[in-house]
């Protein structure tokens, strides 16, 4: 076949397409020549008459294709060069070319030469990915707009209202049903593209692709129309400052954010009449396409397990008070940094089922843990993972082990916090008592069951908690000698989550009632504690 | 079977013992286990160990013996010194009460972590009145700062002074400004100090 005859075949097939919309959605070809003289793009205007997907496959159908087919189909758009025709310059009234999809990045105008459109942002989206290696299993097309353009596509409708409202087509042909957004359009154009070039499937929102477009001039102009401009005074504030220029920059992106939730909100409460009074109707044609950023965020994965204590001089989280750290290291950032290193990620965070202080060692089972990493660029594989505890375990510092480590989902998030104050923990307490004790003063211990105490908010916490009184359970208590020794004793105890165990061995000056003292009749003091058990089926 | 440290519990508690069978693991049974070789004759009282102790002799009024324990967090926990006088009359402390002439102490309701309500006051200011069987005697702040609680233990069980003013018998709880404690901490006494001075041992 020739080159001719291969165009005649897509000319025939784009006419043919254009035959069977004019006869389903088109209202009179005089208002579709309309819609195109005041600038309205190929796509937007298709968008508009409920059309939208024909176009999508068919890229050949540019302004000047349509508009040959209404001259030889309407009388009124023939005769002489036609404004629409030169909307090639100018862009599209209400998406500015998005659609096209035109956009332009940093270094300039981009040039379609010899790639198509589509395939352009297309390979920008991968370029994007491959740069930081993000390992991906599907993916989710978010798009970003200015407030802008439904602003403008508010604009064409109202126009187009004033203009024909009253014809008995209007309200079946145009507007008929909800019309495709703008933001539904591009994805519609670009999904099936980046699904081939990327290998995977768009659907789940896990890991997401951001084309954030925007356009400044037309935003700040817009905004300045609106009333309560409260904008004008800011941006004369900021020029008073000293030395503007060199922050300006940073300081207009951020009015510029301000200014789309700005015209958002203040256009949401302006009424049809009083938009028709503010605003020109049809828009002025703009001449620069939107400015696109493509941006690639995962959402946060999380890896969970148990971990256990060694050290009685390792907090569980960073601690640092006037830029001193407290004791030798924390759980957190042992385990985190590990895991948010092999994960490729931004940043992490921990999560705990309950917590113990720097000087208690958390031994047993362990304690239930999660960390969250953000933006990781590789999600770990179950062996990758089992090499980080593996790291972790035979560290030289022994501080920290970890036991079934292994990604799970957000849920297990919640279902650590639920419940919490249900959730038993158990101790191994050494004790001293200032007096030895007797068969009957261990029994009484050892006879204790769910026994109901009140603990004051301790001393050494009441700067920053609520002075209250709590209720807490003790569950059972044990209780040994330690042989070769006077007067000590390994205290095991099983109490409610959330009972302050050294409070209630030494009492804390009688605020904590009954104690092991007050139970024993004499003074009781804990030299050290253990968390043996923490009761839960998590991460077990 | 598990460490020849500790010894078997009293054979009256087996059964309550059984419910802790699957109790702890070996390694976490050799971890727990004390050194008993290791252990003090006594240990340091959970008072000596987590606060710093100082002494007002004679305050305001001869024979007036308070003490000021502080907390690393900053609070200061305040009750009589053991030579205070009224703990050396015929009957000891038989009352006490927190009514100082314009409020009752014991009625202030201290809430929140931003501890509102509490009443601001100065060392001077009256904190509570104790009185033997024909006497009574005034308690001062000796702390300026925020009064975050009295131990209202000590209205139904004023004993308490007596057998123990130094831990269940302490009278209030304040939170000092850095900068106050910082103006008055060297008026006070060591513990050392003080127990010289009064002859205690």
């Amino acid at each position: 076949m020739t080159a001719t005859t291969a165009a005649a075949e897509v000319d025939a097939e784009v006419r043919g397409i254009l035959e069977r919309v004019a006869a389903d959605s088109f209202p009179p070809l005089h208002a579709v020549h309309h819609l195109l003289s005041v600038g309205v793009c190929v796509p937007c205007t298709f968008r508009m008459f409920g059309a939208f997907s024909h176009v999508c496959s068919c890229t050949s159908l540019t302004a000047s294709v349509l508009h040959s087919f209404l001259e030889d189909h309407d009388d009124s758009a023939k005769g002489g060069p036609c404004s629409c025709l030169s909307t090639d310059e100018a862009c599209c009234s209400v998406c500015f070319g998005v659609l096209l999809p035109t956009c332009h990045q940093d270094d300039g105008v981009v040039s379609f030469n010899g790639i198509s459109p589509i395939d352009r942002i297309t390979s920008m989206v991968f370029q994007a990915v491959q740069r930081e290696s993000y390992q991906l299993d599907e993916f989710f097309l978010e798009i970003s707009l200015p407030a802008v353009v439904a602003a403008n596509e508010r604009a064409i409708r109202l126009h187009m209202k004033e203009k024909y409202g009253n014809e008995n087509w209007f309200k079946d042909k145009i507007f008929s049903q909800q019309t495709m957004s703008v933001k539904e359009a591009l994805r519609l154009l670009l999904v099936p593209s980046l699904e081939k070039k990327l290998d995977v499937k768009h659907g789940n929102n896990s890991f997401r692709i951001r084309l954030t477009y925007t356009h400044d001039d037309a935003s700040r102009k817009l905004k300045s129309l609106l009333p309560n401009d409260r904008n004008r005074k800011r941006k004369t504030e900021s020029r008073e400052g000293t030395d503007t220029r060199r922050n300006s920059t940073y300081e207009d992106n951020q009015i510029l954010s301000e200014t789309d939730s700005f015209i958002h909100k203040t256009l949401e409460c302006i009424q049809d009449q009083e938009f028709c009074s503010l605003f020109q109707l049809p828009p002025e044609k703009v001449f620069k396409p939107c400015h696109l950023v493509i941006s690639c965020l995962r959402s946060p994965i999380y890896i969970g397990g148990r971990y256990l204590k060694l050290s009685r001089n390792v907090s569980q989280s960073c601690w640092i008070i006037d830029d001193e750290r407290m004791g030798e290291a924390s759980v957190e950032e042992i385990i985190g940094e590990d895991v948010r290193t092999i994960c490729r990620g931004d940043g992490c965070k921990f999560h705990a089922a309950g917590r113990e202080d720097i000087d208690v060692r958390m031994l047993g089972s362990g304690r239930p843990f999660l960390i969250e990493v953000l933006n990781a660029r590789s999600i770990p594989s179950a062996i990758e993972v089992e090499q980080i505890a593996e790291k972790i375990n035979s560290s030289e510092k022994k501080y920290v082990r970890v036991r079934n480590l292994k990604l799970v989902d957000r849920e297990i998030w919640s279902m650590m916090r639920e419940g919490e104050a249900e959730k038993q923990k158990q101790y191994a307490a050494l004790i001293w008592t200032s007096r030895s004790l007797t068969d009957v003063d261990l029994q009484k211990i050892s006879g204790v069951n769910d026994m109901e105490i009140v603990q004051n908010t301790p001393i050494r916490v009441l700067h920053r908690r609520s002075p209250l009184e709590r209720k807490r359970i003790i569950h059972w208590m044990e209780i040994e000698k330690v042989e070769g020794s006077s007067n000590y004793y390994l205290l095991h105890l099983c109490t409610q989550a959330g009972t302050y165990i050294k409070e209630f061995v030494h009492g804390d000056l009688g605020r904590t009632h009954p104690s092991i003292g007050a139970i024993l009749g004499c003074r009781a003091e804990i030299l050290q504690l253990d968390v043996t058990d923490v009761k839960m089926d998590l991460l077990q | 079977m598990a460490g020849e440290a500790l010894g078997a519990p009293p054979p009256l508690v087996q059964e309550q013992a059984a419910r802790g069978a699957a109790w702890l693991d070996e390694e976490t049974r050799a971890l727990i286990a004390p050194d008993a070789g290791s252990l003090p004759e006594a240990p340091a009282s959970a008072v000596e160990a987590n606060f710093a102790r100082y002494f007002a002799a004679d305050y305001l009024n001869p024979g007036h013996d308070q003490y000021v324990y502080r907390h690393p967090n900053g609070l200061c926990v305040v009750g009589l010194a053991p030579g205070h006088v009224a703990l050396k009359e015929e009957g000891g402390i038989t009352a006490v009460d927190f009514n100082v002439g314009k409020t009752d102490r014991s009625e202030i309701k201290v809430t929140g972590k931003r501890k509102r309500n509490a009443q601001h006051l100065q060392e001077n200011s009256a904190l509570c009145k104790v009185c033997t069987n024909d006497k009574s005697f005034i308690v001062r702040c000796c702390v300026k700062g925020s009064l975050l609680e009295i131990n209202d233990r000590l209205i139904k069980q004023p004993n308490l002074l007596n057998t123990s003013s130094d831990r269940e018998g302490y009278i209030a709880i304040f939170m000092p400004k850095p900068v106050d404690w910082l103006k008055i901490k060297d008026k006070f006494l060591s513990s050392e100090d003080y127990k010289s001075l009064r002859g205690i041992s």
